[in-house]
C-alpha cells in the first residue's frame, strides 16, 4: 500500500512532490557554490613559505572549497528533482509547518544587538538584564515587571557567582564601585 | 588503598595480561583522585547541573555541556573533568526525563524513549517509566564504564602503533559515518561538515605559521572556538528557529502519578532489555563512527521483536523505555573510548569535550594516558561515581525536575541567550566573539530552515584542523606521495570501511528500488520507528 504524499509539506510527509523547483533550495545551493568559490579565492591569497610549498597551508582549504562547490551542485540537482525537506522537525517548541514570523526574529535580533552594545559600556548585569527582558518579550512574555525583576536578579547572581566565585572577568561597567 | 607492585619480569608491552593489570592499578589511582571530598563535590555539582539543564526542553546533551563549560573555566583540570563527567551523564539522564513527561518530541536520541515513555506516563505509569529509565541508565552506564575501563588500554596499545596516516583515515571514517548515518540526507550532512571545516580553518595554520581567512581581524587569529560554534548553532540558532515558528498549542506536562517503584512485573520485563540495550549501545558507541540514534532505534526494534507483549508497543510498553535508555547511556560511555584513547570525537557532545581538553592544553590520546594517567583515570573513576549519584539523587528529585519543565518558554529561551552571551564573552572578553556568535546563530537558523544537521558542523570545526594536521604530517613522512594512505595496510583498510559506509546506504536504496520495479517486492515504506 502506498500513501499519497500531500501537496504541501506536513510533519509526517516532509518531502514535497516535484511540483515546481523550490526557490529556497536553489538559493541554498547557490550559496554553497558561492561560499566554496570564495574560499578557493581567499586560499590563493594565503602566503606560502618555501619550506611547506608542497603540503602547505593551502591544500585543505582548496579541498574544502571544492567540496562546497560540489555539494552546491548536488543540492541544485536535488532541488530540480524535487527532494526538498521541510525544516527541522525534531524541535520541542517550533512547528515547522508554520511560515516564518519575522517580527519575532527581528525583536530577538534587537535584543542581541542591545547586549552587544551594552556589555562593555553598561556592564554585564545591565546588558544581561536587558537581553533577558527583550528576549522574553519577543518570545511571548507579557509580564514585563516580573521579567525585569527576574532579569536583574539572575544577572546579578550570575555576575557574583562567575566573577567573584569562579574568577572569570565580567565587565562591571556602570556599576563599577557599587558591586 | 594499598598499592601492589605489579611490574612483571618481562617487558609489559608483550604480555596481554599486563595491560589489564596496569589498567586496574590505574583505575585504583583514579578512584583515589576521584574520591577526595573536593572532587566528590565537583562530581555532585556536575551531576545536578547536568540533569537540571538536560531536563530543560530545547537543550540537548551537547548544548548542556557547552553551556555549562564556563563553570569549569577556572578549575584545575582534574576537577574540571570530573565535573564534565557528571554533566555528561547528568545531561543524558535529564533528557530522558523530559522525553517521558513532555508530549512533544525532543532531540533525536530521546525520541525513541518518548514513544513508549510518554504513553506510559499517560496511562499513569510515568513514575515507573522514570524509574526504569533511571535504573537502566545506571546499569548501562556502569557496565559501559567497565567496558570503557577494559577497552581503553587495548585501544591505547593499538593507537600507539598508529601513524599520522592511520589517524587521518580514522578521522575520514568518523566524517563519513557522521554525515552518512545522521539526518535526512547525506548531501546536507556533507554540507554541514564542510561548513564546519571551513570555520575551523580560520586562524593561524600551526604547521606553517600563516594566517588564514582572518581578514585582518586580530581576534580571529586564534580561530573560532568550537564552543562558540556549538553555542551559536545550538542555542542561538535554535532560539531563532523557535522564535520564527513558535508552537501555539501549549505543551502538556504529564503529571507523575503512580508509585515511584516499579512493580515486580515491570522489573521482570525491564532487566533483560537493560542488558540487551547495553550490549547494543556500548560497542556501537565505541566505534570510531558517529551516532547515538542507531543503538536506540536498534534496541527499540529488538525489544519489540522479542517482547512477549508486542501489542503493547505504541501504547506504553516498558521494554520500549528500558532497552533504548540503556542503549543510549551505554553508547554515551562508549563514545568516550575513541575520544580518550585516540582523540577522536564521534558526536557533537564529544567534540565539545575535546575542545574542553584542548583548552587545558591536553590532547586526549595514547600519550595522555602515559603522561597524565591520573587525569584520565580520575575521569573514568568519576564516571562510576557519577552514575551512583545519579541513581540515588534523581528518583527522589524527579518532582523537582518536573517543575523545571513548567518554566514558561519565553523565560527559558531568554535565559538560554543570557547564558550563551556569558559563555562566549567570558572566553575572551571581546565583543568580536559575540558578533561571531550571532553570525553563527543566524547560520544555525538557516540550517534548521533547510533541515541541515548541526552536529557534523560542530565535529567539523574541531576535527577539520586535526585531520589537516595528520594529513600533512603523513604526507611529509611519505615525501609528499599521496598513495601512502592506500599503501599502508591499516590506513587503507580504514578508508575502505569509510567508503563502504558512504556508498552502502544509497546502494541499498538503489537496489531496493530496482527490486520494487521488477515487481519482486511490494513498495517499501519509509522506515520510521
Amino acid at each position: 500500500m502506498t500513501d499519497e504524499p500531500p501537496s504541501t509539506p506536513t510533519r509526517e510527509h516532509p518531502f514535497t512532490p516535484p511540483a515546481r523547483v523550490d526557490i529556497g533550495e536553489m538559493l541554498l545551493a547557490l550559496a554553497a557554490v558561492v561560499f566554496g568559490i570564495l574560499i578557493v579565492w581567499q586560499t590563493t591569497l594565503i602566503r606560502l613559505t618555501p619550506a611547506y610549498s608542497k603540503v602547505g597551508p593551502r591544500v585543505i582549504p582548496y579541498i574544502v572549497g571544492a567540496g562546497l562547490v560540489v555539494v552546491g551542485v548536488w543540492l541544485a540537482y536535488e532541488a530540480f528533482t524535487g527532494r526538498v525537506p521541510l525544516g527541522t522537525t525534531d524541535s520541542e517548541d517550533a512547528d515547522a509547518t508554520l511560515p516564518t514570523d519575522w517580527r519575532t526574529v527581528g525583536l530577538l535580533a534587537l535584543a542581541l544587538l542591545a547586549y552587544l552594545l551594552l556589555i562593555e559600556r553598561a556592564g554585564f548585569i545591565i546588558a544581561s538584564a536587558v537581553l533577558f527582558v527583550i528576549s522574553a518579550f519577543a518570545m511571548g512574555s507579557r509580564r514585563q515587571v516580573r521579567d525585569i525583576a527576574i532579569g536583574i536578579v539572575m544577572a546579578t547572581i550570575l555576575y557574583l557567582v562567575f566573577s567573584r566565585g569562579l574568577g572569570l572577568s565580567l565587565p562591571s561597567g556602570v556599576l563599577e564601585g557599587i558591586i | 588503598m594499598p598499592s601492589c607492585d605489579l611490574t612483571p619480569a618481562v617487558p609489559t608491552s608483550r604480555l596481554p595480561d599486563s595491560v589489564a593489570m596496569t589498567a586496574l592499578t590505574d583505575l585504583a589511582h583514579g578512584f583515589q583522585v576521584a574520591l577526595t571530598p573536593e572532587n566528590l563535590l565537583w562530581a555532585l555539582i556536575g551531576v545536578l547541573l547536568g540533569t537540571a539543564v538536560g531536563v530543560l526542553p530545547g537543550i540537548g546533551p551537547a548544548l548542556t555541556v557547552a553551556l555549562l563549560l564556563p563553570v569549569t573555566y577556572k578549575l584545575e583540570p582534574i576537577s574540571a573533568f570530573i565535573m564534565f563527567a557528571g554533566i555528561y551523564y547528568g545531561g543524558m539522564y535529564g533528557g530522558s526525563t523530559t522525553s517521558i513527561l513532555l508530549n512533544t518530541p525532543g532531540e533525536s536520541a530521546s525520541i525513541v524513549t518518548a514513544l513508549e515513555g510518554n504513553k506510559m506516563a499517560k496511562r499513569g505509569r510515568g513514575a515507573a517509566a522514570l524509574a526504569t529509565a533511571a535504573i537502566g541508565s545506571f546499569v548501562a552506564g556502569t557496565i559501559g564504564t567497565i567496558g570503557l575501563t577494559v577497552l581503553a588500554p587495548v585501544m591505547v596499545q593499538v593507537g600507539l602503533r598508529f601513524g599520522p596516516a592511520e589517524y587521518f583515515a580514522l578521522v575520514v571514517l568518523a566524517f563519513t559515518t557522521i554525515t552518512a548515518l545522521l539526518g535526512s540526507s547525506v548531501v546536507r550532512g556533507i554540507l554541514s561538515l564542510f561548513f564546519g571545516m571551513a570555520l575551523g580553518l580560520i586562524g593561524i595554520d600551526t604547521l606553517s605559521g600563516q594566517s588564514r581567512f582572518t581578514f585582518g581581524i586580530p581576534q580571529l587569529l586564534d580561530g573560532i572556538d568550537v564552543v562558540t560554534v556549538a553555542v551559536g548553532l545550538f542555542a542561538v540558532g535554535e532560539t531563532f528557529w523557535v522564535a520564527s515558528r513558535m508552537r501555539h498549542d501549549p505543551d502538556q506536562i504529564i503529571p507523575v502519578k503512580g508509585t515511584v517503584w516499579m512493580t515486580r512485573q515491570e522489573w521482570a520485563r525491564s532487566w533483560k532489555p537493560w542488558l540487551r540495550g547495553t550490549a547494543l549501545g556500548f560497542p556501537i558507541g565505541s566505534l570510531p563512527a558517529g551516532g547515538a540514534e542507531i543503538p536506540t532505534f536498534l534496541s527499540y526494534a529488538l525489544e519489540k521483536r522479542l517482547s512477549k507483549h508486542p501489542e503493547e508497543f505504541g501504547h506504553g510498553a516498558i521494554e520500549g523505555v528500558a532497552g533504548p535508555e540503556a542503549a543510549n547511556n551505554a553508547s554515551a560511555a562508549g563514545v568516550l573510548a575513541p575520544l580518550l584513547t585516540l582523540g577522536l570525537p564521534t558526536s557533537a557532545t564529544a567534540a565539545i569535550l575535546l575542545a574542553a581538553f584542548q583548552r587545558y592544553g591536553l590532547n586526549p590520546g595514547p600519550t595522555l594516558f602515559r603522561s597524565d594517567p591520573d587525569l584520565v583515570w580520575g575521569l573514568i573513576a568519576s564516571l562510576y561515581i557519577g552514575n551512583v549519584m545519579l541513581l540515588i539523587l534523581n528518583l527522589p528529585l524527579a518532582g523537582v525536575w518536573v517543575r523545571l519543565l513548567a518554566i514558561p518558554r519565553p523565560l527559558l529561551y531568554a535565559a538560554i541567550l543570557v547564558f550563551a552571551g556569558l559563555g562566549t564573552y567570558a572566553l575572551s572578553g571581546s565583543t568580536v566573539d559575540l558578533v561571531v556568535l550571532y553570525l553563527i546563530g543566524a547560520l544555525g537558523f538557516v540550517m534548521r530552515r533547510f533541515d541541515i544537521p548541526v552536529a557534523p558542523a560542530v565535529v567539523g570545526v574541531i576535527l577539520g584542523p586535526v585531520a589537516e594536521d595528520h594529513f600533512r604530517r603523513a604526507l611529509q613522512i611519505a615525501q609528499g606521495n599521496p598513495s601512502t594512505f592506500f599503501t599502508r595496510p591499516i590506513s587503507a583498510a580504514i578508508l575502505a570501511i569509510a567508503a563502504i559506509m558512504l556508498l552502502a546506504p544509497p546502494a541499498i536504496r538503489w537496489w531496493q528500488v530496482r527490486r520494487q520495479r521488477q515487481g519482486v517486492v511490494s513498495p517499501v515504506s519509509a522506515a520510521t520507528p
